[in-house]
């Protein structure tokens, strides 16, 4: 399905810098609101830093609760920008174009977000340098640099670096177009970031072939961040439900899932926000949804694997784990509703075309995937945990304190606020990229039917 | 045979030739008639390889059918042949449900590799009756099977490997209807006394063409999902249940992507062979060679990929159970071929594949295919042979406590592999003298949506998209 339209330059200019040359109705309130939760949450983690971590719930022996699961999360979504930019580009899919924006803003933001809850979970965020350097130099007691637990920081710093410049090469033509139609302070702050950039057929070269370069050194970057992450699990051998070969790559597409569903969330509300009907259509919904289909597919048949091969080894804290994880109270309202919002009611959904194009559904649908995506780490982490075993003297029943939650709440506040301060000063769906679909794509008659055709290089 | 095309053998993404389509049915409906002596003598050979190959499987059976220990080079086959049979038919439906217009001409050839899965099944038969039941002795082994009959795995796997042997062979089918048509009203003999006899009298109609879309979307889902299944089947319980200890989640998920790996190699060389010798330059464009380069690539490093993430688990686990399966498996009798099996799966491989000039050219891409599939083999020998060499007596153990000697192929396996390798060859060689290797609908809808244009000062390809 294509949904063609022909659009002129100067309406696309007109359309898509709305955001950066007027400023919407919403937009200060909007802010204003966020800012004040973000602001909170502040005060909060500084205040948790300040009398430790008590205030939370975490106890013995669940000591990895709320805080890594979001962390976990955020870096789940994170993989959202290169799945949608890095391998859509590289597949050549034309569909992405007014997407890969949002994706990429939404890697880095969710990025840095994801790396506050590691640093907080520490307590004493400071000390978080002993990872890095020697803990005792007199007695040698260096950190272990094969450990995932240092890989991780390494595999994340890395993957916001790249994502920072991915998604800069990718603004550098629109940040000419701002520079080109600004005055004072704003036209110095795109000049000086649009690097001279004059669109001449040198500087667009060099800008395609950057963008192609560093989707494909960003591919294994994106893999291993949440492979790595899996791998602070998986290698614990000590706790039921994490020792799986299966988590790497369980984990990516999980990741996959709940990033792309993420952007669907994010594409519906910057259609509604910014009135971009003719840029962000229903065709792009429904590429997205049947992507997600497969995705979610994907990890179904992975949940499948992780289960049945955690009963197969017939161990008795094993399967304990897996009956508390499934049948006992609370944890399985939680796993239904895992498995409900992750897969049953969306991908069902999302198998009709009515509901693929429909942006309202698209966008609840989106939004229940991520809860789900978010149970999914919950269960995974905690009830490993939380199981009672042998030899552990003290028990505390893992609850989320109200410091986690608003820590919690905070992160989406966060992510959010930044979303809309970055539209306020770059445009979130590419100019450039919209104005080459326009070209690329056309209508070919074959015999009486009239059928979208896209162009393809040749040697 | 008279060509009346252009070749553009010599450019990447060439513009397809604006060939006659009375012309291209006419020039691939020929090309089951004429068999050059060269082929003949392959065929000869190749048939003749097979039957040893089976003969040698019936004498095994009689001689060595108590001693499972002695199999494992036959699952290792039965793994190997499920693998490049089983996996090559995805290349028929996979591209095609993502709407990529390159893969349209090979169709053909990909699907049909789903008749070589016959050859799975005949190595599969002596396996399923060596297979230990999952009880014996009263005591349970390790299984997916957890309550089910005892013996679940022999009956499930072998009515799943028949139900993907007929799919694929209905996924053929129902594409080929078109082409059956064209055999009809352009070939003579026993070839055209076939075609309308299976072409049911197609004739082109609205509803013809919409059923067949809709049996090739349904079949190829069908498909897709009972390779899976019977990987999972395989790789678990002719595999990993064999092993005390050994539970490795992602090993069926390895298996399958192993498999589409050897299925893509498979069409490679396949397309090479036909390309070259049944000169059909002008409908097998380089584009095609290039676009299967890159899948090539992408799930060469989703091989190492898997690979790597159940090895990292197992090497920092260091429990008794994940020692014990790294030795059984890497570090001990098979360290040879694991090395082996990592250059040729995936070191030299990705080196090859990864230069876009080798992946617009045609020598390198069948060398790399062939690397791909003995180094598929070899790692397949690694997993399955050590899985049934371990005693029938320890396969309750909590784990691995010793671990076997090596076994090497006696005569009866070398006879059984080279005849397994044979008769897939020979099927599908067998194959193109009854239905053109490409499918004529495919190659004259290609050539329908997508036109050469002037870009600019360029050259590019408009190409249709129909829903």
């Amino acid at each position: 399905m294509q949904q063609r339209r022909e659009l002129d330059q100067v309406y696309t200019n007109r359309k898509l810098l709305n955001g950066q040359l007027d400023t919407p109705k919403w937009w200060l309130p909007t802010v204003s609101i966020l800012g004040v939760v973000v602001l909170i949450g502040v005060i909060v983690i500084a205040t948790m830093i300040n009398k430790g971590l008590g205030l939370t719930g975490l106890a013995r022996p669940v000591y990895w609760g709320l805080f890594i699961t979001t962390f976990v999360f955020w870096v789940g979504i994170s993989h959202a920008g290169i799945m949608i930019s890095a391998i859509l580009r590289l597949t050549q899919a034309e569909w992405r174009r007014p997407v890969t924006r949002a994706a990429e803003l939404l890697t880095v933001f969710s990025l840095l977000t994801a790396l506050v809850f590691p640093l907080i979970h520490a307590g004493r965020p400071w000390r978080i340098a002993y990872w890095i350097m020697p803990y005792d130099v007199a007695r040698g007691i260096y950190p272990n640099i094969r450990s995932p637990l240092i890989m991780d920081p390494v595999a994340i710093s890395t993957y916001l670096t790249g994502s920072t410049l991915f998604l800069y090469i990718a603004l550098i033509p629109d940040l000419g177009n701002l520079r080109d139609r600004t005055t004072g302070w704003k036209n110095a702050m795109y000049t000086v970031l649009a690097l001279g950039w004059r669109g001449n057929p040198r500087q667009w070269k060099m800008q395609t072939v950057g963008g192609i370069l560093l989707s494909a050194l960003m591919l294994p970057i994106f893999v291993s961040v949440h492979s790595i992450v899996s791998w602070d699990f998986a290698i614990a051998s000590a706790v039921e439900g994490w020792h799986s070969t299966i988590f790497a790559p369980y984990f990516v597409i999980g990741a996959v899932h709940s990033g792309v569903s993420a952007v669907v969330t994010m594409m519906a509300l910057m259609r509604w926000l910014w009135k971009w009907d003719d840029f962000i259509r229903p065709e792009h919904f429904d590429a997205l949804a049947r992507l997600l289909i497969v995705v979610a597919t994907g990890w179904l048949a992975f949940t499948f694997l992780e289960l049945t091969f955690a009963l197969y080894g017939q161990d008795a804290p094993e399967i304990a784990l897996r009956e508390m994880q499934m049948f006992q109270w609370p944890w399985n309202a939680l796993f239904i509703v895992f498995f409900l919002t992750g897969y049953a009611i969306p991908v069902p959904m999302w198998c009709f075309k009515r509901v693929r194009t429909n942006i309202a559904l698209m966008f609840w649908t989106s939004i229940l995937v991520n809860v789900g995506m978010w149970l999914e780490r919950f269960l995974i982490i905690v009830p490993g945990l939380a199981r009672r075993t042998p030899f552990v003297y003290t028990w505390e029943a893992y609850t989320p304190s109200p410091v986690e939650w608003t820590i919690f709440i905070w992160s989406f506040a966060w992510v959010t606020f930044l979303m809309l301060l970055f539209s306020k000063f770059f445009p979130l769906v590419p100019l450039f990229e919209q104005k080459e679909s326009q070209v690329f794509t056309d209508d070919v008659m074959i015999g009486r039917a009239k059928v979208p055709a896209i162009v393809r290089e040749a040697d | 045979m008279a060509s009346q095309a252009v070749a553009h053998d010599s450019e990447h993404h060439a513009p397809p030739p604006n060939v006659d389509a009375d012309v291209v049915s006419r020039e691939l409906v020929a090309t089951t008639q004429s068999a050059s002596g060269r082929f003949k003598a392959w065929v000869w050979g190749l048939g003749i390889l097979s039957v040893a190959g089976i003969v040698a499987l019936v004498l095994k059976f009689i001689d060595q059918g108590d001693d499972s220990t002695r199999w494992g080079y036959v699952a290792a086959m039965v793994s190997f042949l499920l693998s490049v049979a089983g996996g090559a038919p995805m290349v028929a439906m996979a591209p095609v449900m993502a709407k990529a217009n390159w893969v349209r001409p090979i169709t053909r050839i990909a699907s049909l590799f789903s008749f070589a899965g016959v050859a799975t099944l005949i190595m599969l038969i002596p396996l399923v009756a060596i297979l230990p039941p999952l009880v014996t002795e009263g005591a349970r082994r390790r299984t997916v099977w957890y309550m089910a009959p005892d013996y679940s795995p022999h009956f499930w796997t072998t009515l799943s490997l028949v139900l993907l042997i007929g799919t694929g062979i209905m996924l053929f089918y129902s594409a080929a209807l078109p082409d059956f048509a064209s055999m009809r009203d352009h070939s003579t003999g026993w070839r055209q006394r076939l075609g309308k006899r299976l072409a049911r009298g197609w004739v082109g109609t609205d509803v013809q063409w919409r059923t067949l879309r809709m049996r090739i979307g349904m079949f190829g889902t069908f498909y897709f999902l009972i390779l899976v299944f019977v990987n999972f089947l395989i790789s678990t319980d002719f595999g990993q249940s064999m092993v005390p200890g050994w539970r490795d989640a992602i090993f069926p998920m390895y298996h399958t992507v192993s498999g589409f790996q050897a299925g893509v190699a498979a069409v490679v060389i396949a397309l090479y062979f036909s390309r070259k010798y049944m000169k059909l330059e002008k409908y097998i464009h380089l584009d095609a060679f290039w676009s299967l380069g890159r899948l090539l690539f992408a799930l060469t490093l989703l091989w190492i990929y898997f690979f790597y993430s159940s090895f990292i688990v197992f090497w920092y686990g260091r429990s008794m159970n994940d020692i014990a399966t790294l030795d059984l498996l890497i570090k001990g009798p098979m360290i040879y071929a694991f090395f082996a099996g990592m250059i040729l799966l995936w070191f030299v491989p990705w080196w090859i594949l990864i230069w876009n000039k080798v992946r617009r050219g045609t020598a390198a891409m069948v060398v790399g295919s062939f690397i791909i599939l003995i180094g598929l083999l070899i790692d397949r020998i690694r997993t399955f042979v050590p899985a049934w060499s371990v005693p029938g007596d320890q396969i309750h153990e909590k784990w691995l406590k010793v671990i076997p000697e090596t076994v090497w192929p006696d005569i009866f396996d070398i006879l059984i592999m080279a005849g397994g390798i044979s008769l897939v060859a020979f099927i599908v060689m067998m194959m193109t003298r009854v239905i053109p290797v490409l499918s004529v609908w495919q190659v004259q809808e290609f050539n329908l949506l997508a036109k050469p244009i002037r870009y600019m000062k360029g050259h590019a390809t408009l190409v249709a998209k129909p829903d």
